[in-house]
């Protein structure tokens, strides 16, 4: 069985006052553990717990088995290394003194020249990291990114068991951001404990062995991304709605953001039915949310984009299985809805036997209509059915736009009337 | 690598060296009657080697020398104390005389004269008062400077000037007790060598020494201590710790400084800036060089006084807030527009 390396075992760290309670988290080696959570929470009080910018107020943290407080300042700087969010730039040493810098712990009080075991840490981090030509430049010549990974070897040059990361790359842009935690990985991968504060979650979903929500004075869900980052979690702990995903290239969690909670429709809003699907209502759906309309929508598959982001919303919808076709009493339903409606919005979208339906409960209403985009032959999979019924509407005096924000201006004018 | 940097480092210390020594010799040259450097050379080994001097000699190893040791000593107290507090605030503007602890050590160095003594006492009374209200001082700046635990430049500056003014009127209180002596009294105050004593320079050469010790013994946690007190934490350095001691000595320089010699402003910040500008911020070669810096520094300053309006005297803290009061703005001006 392995032992964690770090371990905060029951403690309350703050600084006058508690910042967070009764913590319980462990870090293995080899192990990446994200922290998440809103703004002011704590994510980097517990950081700085560790490394004496904060205090332990109550309980334990332990370092490889002792307590922390047992241990002399140098000691811990021996096992943890530390990348804080921005180093302070202008400083006219020589990448490579100040990447010595880093052993400072392991050097008795009085030598003042580094000996062989501390060149070749200096030279294995500088090498870790990809700095090696930097090594002889002036900090205060460097970009930020240079000294981001500069600050990395420092840390490496303590040769620590332990690496905290406090949003790392929040300053950085998105080939450096890359650079820097691809090579954190690989360290962890490599054997080293690693608790990171990430600020963007798609990026602690895809480094991240387990994520731990820090919120409301204390430790949340705690386990792999996929358990954590759920839209409960989402809206209870950063008051978003969202659509969990998974990235197509490397499978991991990913977050999309619909809107903040709290939108909700305005007092005796109009009624706007959208009827959509794959994807294609999205955008209207939020922009009709956002506005304060009172948005419903046709049948929706289950997973189907459209549908997740109605959930996000708070949207009602009619869900079924994927590929199930709409039944009669469906339809009935979608069509007393149509005509309780003040207006209907018809995205172009692809439809086929299972959901045009949907264009059928709405046919009628092409009074009221707002059909958005062209459905071309190339969406139609109903042997030319819904290509009729939307010329139908067409013909019947539906209006039409090419885009959402026409769509929302279109939406307005028939509501008003 | 490290051979070449310590081939440069020792290039730079043998050169200040040096020069100092120049400095001193000329300086010691100088005077009313004039003495050759040849002289001055013969002198000071006549005497190293114990044997009797003729008059001209003794003018010089029992008059002029000691005077122009003093300035060294001086000088590189103050420069030495410049840099460390240079280093602790992470301010370049930070020096002795702004801070306000050379009128903390001024005050204190005033209440021994006062309360006067003999002997030995006399001699170590006023460094040692100095130094228990320079450290007050600078503890009391430093706190007042301080909101939520972020230093700010201005506050620092503010708070320096406040508590020095202060300060000062309290010393030219109790200085004007002592009405006998004004005159002598004031020349100290605005900044004068003259009437140093073998003695003294011992005094003050055995303090530069002790607060020199530790300061260099850590050059490596100054150096990380740049990089802001959470980080150097992270690195393990005792923050506070090294903080104290540092300010502890930096203060006993400044003490030995004022006592002999008064508030002489404006070369503990000068001489480290200009070395940190051609040297870089490594405190190994950067303490041991704005001290022989300060040394050169305050001998030449010295050798100015003497030399303008001759044969009369100026305090030679004029000189040195004429030279440093330009550089002063010049570097808050930069200050401010990089804060911007």
């Amino acid at each position: 069985m392995t032992v964690a390396i770090l371990r905060y075992a029951g403690a309350t760290v703050g600084y006058r006052d508690p910042v967070v309670s009764g913590v319980a988290v462990a870090v293995e080696a080899g192990e990446l553990v994200g922290l998440i959570g809103p703004n002011g929470a704590g994510k980097t009080t517990l950081l700085r717990a560790v490394t004496g910018g904060a205090r332990v107020l109550s309980g334990e943290v332990m370092l490889d088995g002792r307590p922390l407080h047992s241990l002399a300042r140098k000691e811990v700087a021996r096992l943890v290394g530390v990348l804080p969010q921005q180093t302070p730039t202008g400083f006219a040493f020589s990448a490579r003194s100040f990447v010595e810098m880093g052993r400072h712990a392991h050097l008795s009080g009085f030598a003042a020249t580094l000996g062989r075991a501390d060149t070749a840490a200096v030279d294995r981090a500088l090498m870790l990291t990809g700095t090696e030509h930097l090594a002889s430049e002036r900090l205060d010549r460097l970009s930020g990114g240079d000294v981001q990974r500069l600050t990395l070897a420092q840390a490496l040059a303590q040769e620590p068991r332990v690496l905290l990361l406090d949003e790392p790359t929040s300053h950085l842009d998105l080939n450096h951001r890359l650079e820097v935690l691809d090579a954190v990985r690989a360290l962890a991968d490599g054997g080293l404990a690693v608790l990171a504060v990430f600020h963007d979650l798609d990026m602690a979903a895809r480094y991240s062995d387990r994520l731990a929500v820090v919120a409301d004075g204390g430790i949340g869900v705690q386990g792999p991304p996929a358990v954590v980052l759920t839209s409960e979690t989402l809206s209870a702990v950063f008051g978003v709605r969202a659509v969990i995903g998974r990235d197509v290239v490397t499978g991991a969690v990913q977050v999309t953001p619909v809107v903040r909670d709290g939108v909700r429709p305005r007092e005796g809003a109009p009624r706007v039915l959208v009827i959509s699907g794959s994807g294609t209502g999205a955008a209207l759906m939020r922009r009709l949310a956002l506005a304060g309309y009172a948005v419903c929508c046709g049948v929706l598959a289950e997973g189907d984009t459209d549908a997740e982001v109605a959930r996000a919303l708070g949207v009602p919808f009619t869900a079924v299985p994927l590929g199930t076709v709409m039944s009669v009493e469906h339809g009935e339903a979608l069509r007393a809805a149509a005509a309780e409606s003040d207006a209907v919005a018809v995205v172009a979208t692809p439809f086929g036997r299972p959901n045009v339906g949907n264009l059928r409960a709405v046919v009628e209403q092409a009074g009221r209509t707002v059909l958005v985009g062209d459905l071309s032959p190339s969406l139609d999979f109903t042997g030319g059915e819904a290509g009729a019924l939307w010329r139908r509407m067409a013909v019947g005096g539906a209006r039409q736009c090419t885009d959402e924000r026409a769509a929302v201006a279109a939406l307005e004018e028939v509501c008003d009337r | 690598m490290p051979g070449r940097t310590q081939v440069r480092s020792a290039t730079v210390i043998a050169g200040l060296a040096a020069t100092l020594l120049l400095a001193v010799v000329a300086a010691t040259s100088f005077g009313a009657v004039a003495v050759g450097p040849g002289q001055v050379v013969s002198a000071i080994t006549r005497a190293l080697a114990g044997r009797t001097l003729v008059p001209a000699e003794a003018l010089v190893i029992e008059l002029r020398l000691p005077r122009v040791v003093m300035a060294a000593l001086v000088g590189m107290c103050l420069a030495a104390a410049g840099v460390l507090y240079q280093a602790l605030f992470r301010n370049p503007l930070a020096d002795p005389y702004i801070l306000g602890v050379s009128s903390g050590a001024g005050l204190g160095a005033a209440l021994a004269f006062v309360v006067g003594g003999s002997g030995a006492l006399a001699l170590v009374a006023p460094p040692v008062a100095a130094f228990v209200l320079a450290l007050g001082t600078i503890v009391l700046v430093a706190g007042l400077a301080t909101r939520r635990g972020v230093m700010q430049t201005l506050s620092l500056l503010l708070a320096g000037v406040a508590v020095s003014y202060t300060l000062a009127a309290l010393t030219s209180f109790v200085l004007v007790l002592q009405r006998q002596q004004l005159s002598r009294v004031v020349f100290w105050m605005m900044g004068g060598l003259q009437g140093a004593t073998w003695p003294q320079c011992a005094v003050v050469a055995v303090m530069l020494g002790a607060g020199l010790a530790i300061p260099l013994a850590r050059t490596r946690e100054l150096d990380i201590m740049l990089l802001g007190d959470e980080r150097a934490g992270e690195l393990g350095v005792d923050v506070e710790r090294t903080k104290r001691l540092i300010l502890a000595s930096a203060s006993l320089m400044v003490s030995a400084a004022v006592s002999v010699s008064g508030l002489i402003g404006f070369v503990g910040l000068m001489t480290p800036h200009a070395v940190r500008l051609l040297l870089g911020p490594d405190h190994r070669l950067l303490i041991p060089a704005s001290v022989l810096g300060g040394g050169v520094v305050m001998v030449l300053a010295d050798l100015l006084a003497r030399v303008v309006l001759a044969p009369v005297e100026l305090p030679v803290g004029i000189i040195t807030a004429l030279l440093g009061g330009p550089l002063f703005v010049w570097l808050l001006v930069r200050a401010q527009r990089e804060e911007t």
